[in-house]
């Protein structure tokens, strides 16, 4: 039987979730950037009206937007739908790309994403994003301007546009799911813990962690990551004042001391 | 964007003039002398997907069973399922085989449910039932990604070679490894743009080698609905719907012979077809 976390493990843990959290500070929300750039690459190459990215999440079960592009495309962030139902729940669970045209004649397509988005398409061309692991979630377009319908050249691009967005949320992810990888690990050293005491050890882990905390810490962290846009010689020169700063402290709590 | 980087399996379908120059003409191996009249009648088609409405009228009647694969603390399990179809796939590719093989008797094996966890099995428990019961022809548009499940596809391929049951396979749109769409003894299809579902091609650099229509193929869906659509999903059932005519014309063939005669009557470029086909009964 496994022993409860120690205080060293747990201490690890923290100082794990804090160096997560301040690379997340350091690189802002790198998925959200990177795939909100997809899908507006995907809506202007493919002329349409709108693209957007589902991903599917888990408790309960669903496919979330999180990502769109296009006039007609805003509506939809934010919405989630059931992996069971729609095009997109299809390709989801099949890891099949389709397309579908003349859906808005169809009384029943999709009708309840529909009225909560206001915006009911005509054709609509959607492929998974998956990887090693299994599928990730639905990359769609929706109502190309030039043509009805979607081609086979169009399918494969899409492909295309899919496996970028996949790679974009692969590296992202394992900054994202902090909280639930200190669970996963909680709950896998400490078997006989209930999920109110590992909820309860991520919250101690994680308390002093909140991003938006205006401390001078944080202010700092912000600070470092407007300096992304530097030059190298500018880098150094930045590292050099560090430097300097670091051994200042160092003497003035020496000299402190003694 | 060029051809070359082009990802899809459905290339060399695209452009069969260039790039399928080399066919397979087995002598006296004709469209008339494989399937003629044949309608698909005493052939069971199995389709491993989301269901079959069994009374939409594109499914005219020909669904004789409906089972899903539940899954318990003992493992799936495969239970009568009611005629539904979750997402209208499935019934768009019963409508497909039905157009081909107005016949064929569909038996719907329904591995998507509310439960996705574990699909992968669900799946591969819906294919061995299929194969157990000896279903001659199985179209599926689904296949595992998970590299754990390729032994037990593998061994389900081989099962289903062995006894005579041919295996349809949607190629994925991706070139990575998927199971069992990817395995030798499968007919591995993906989807062409002209649109005639007599058209077929062979291609003779696997691991894809058939191509059949699937671009804004008018198909059956969901609710008694159809809809336009496009995919190698509904590439794969019209070779099902012909391999179901054979079948019916010249039962207890291997999957080796039926893919030898689709090569040999496939529409190849370079070639002449003196057995113009004629257009499909009821269409």
């Amino acid at each position: 039987m496994a022993q409860p976390p120690t205080d060293a493990a747990l201490a690890a843990l923290v100082a794990a979730a804090r160096r997560s959290a301040i690379a997340r500070r350091l690189q802002g929300d790198v998925e959200t950037r990177l795939l909100q750039s997809i899908v507006d690459a995907t809506a202007r190459l493919f002329d349409a009206e709108a693209s957007s990215i589902a991903l599917f999440e888990t408790d309960p079960d669903r496919l979330e937007f999180r990502v769109a592009a296009g006039e007609k495309g805003a509506g939809a962030i934010g919405l989630t739908v059931p992996p069971t139902q729609g095009i997109a729940g299809y390709v989801y669970s099949t890891g099949q790309a389709l397309a579908l045209s003349d859906v808005g004649n169809d009384p029943r397509f999709n009708r309840d994403a529909a009225e909560q988005t206001g915006y009911i398409p005509r054709s609509i061309a959607a492929a998974p994003l998956f990887d090693e692991h299994g599928t990730l979630g639905v990359l769609q377009v929706l109502d190309k301007r030039g043509s009805p319908t979607f081609s086979l050249a169009d399918m494969e691009l899409l492909a295309v546009f899919a496996s970028q967005a996949t790679v974009a949320i692969a590296a992202a992810r394992v900054q994202r799911d902090t909280a639930r990888l200190l669970r996963s690990v909680l709950g896998s050293i400490g078997p006989e813990l209930s999920a109110d005491e590992v909820e309860q050890l991520v919250g101690a882990a994680t308390a002093d962690l909140d991003p938006d905390d205006d401390t001078p810490f944080w202010t700092l962290v912000d600070r470092i990551a407007r300096l992304r846009a530097l030059g190298d010689g500018e880098t150094t020169l930045v590292a050099d004042l560090l430097e300097v700063l670091a051994e200042h402290a160092g003497r003035t709590r020496r000299s402190g001391r003694g | 964007m060029t051809k070359q980087t082009l990802p899809a399996w459905s290339e060399p379908f695209a452009d069969p003039r260039r790039q399928l120059k080399r066919g397979l003409r087995l002598r006296g191996v004709t469209r008339q002398w494989a399937w003629g009249d044949a309608t698909g009648a005493g052939v069971r088609v199995g389709i491993i997907d989301s269901g079959l409405e069994n009374a939409h009228p594109a499914l005219r009647g020909r669904v004789v069973e409906n089972v899903t694969v539940e899954m318990t603390d003992d493992g799936p399990k495969v239970v009568p399922d009611e005629p539904i179809d979750l997402f209208g796939h499935g019934t768009a590719c019963g409508g497909i085989i039905l157009s081909l093989a107005p016949e064929a008797e569909l038996v719907s094996i329904r591995v998507l449910g509310a439960d996705l966890r574990g699909k992968g099995t669900a799946f591969a428990a819906g294919l061995e039932w299929a194969i157990d019961r000896g279903l001659q022809v199985c179209n599926l548009s689904l296949s595992s990604k998970s590299e754990s499940l390729y032994p037990v596809f593998h061994d389900l391929a081989d099962r289903a070679y062995f006894q005579s049951t041919a295996v349809i396979s949607a190629a994925n749109n991706v070139p990575a490894p998927s199971y069992p769409s990817l395995f030798s003894s499968v007919f591995s299809v993906a989807a062409h743009g002209e649109p005639d579902p007599w058209r077929v091609y062979y291609n003779p650099s696997p691991p894809v080698e058939f191509g059949a229509w699937g671009v804004d193929v008018p198909i059956a869906w969901k609710d008694g609905g159809s809809t336009v659509a496009t995919g190698n999903s509904f590439a794969a059932p019209h070779i099902a719907g012909l391999v179901a005519r054979i079948v019916s014309k010249h039962p207890g063939l291997s999957p080796f012979e039926l893919k030898a005669i689709l090569a040999s009557v496939a529409d190849n470029p370079g070639r002449r077809h003196p057995w113009r086909h004629r257009p499909a009964p009821g269409r």
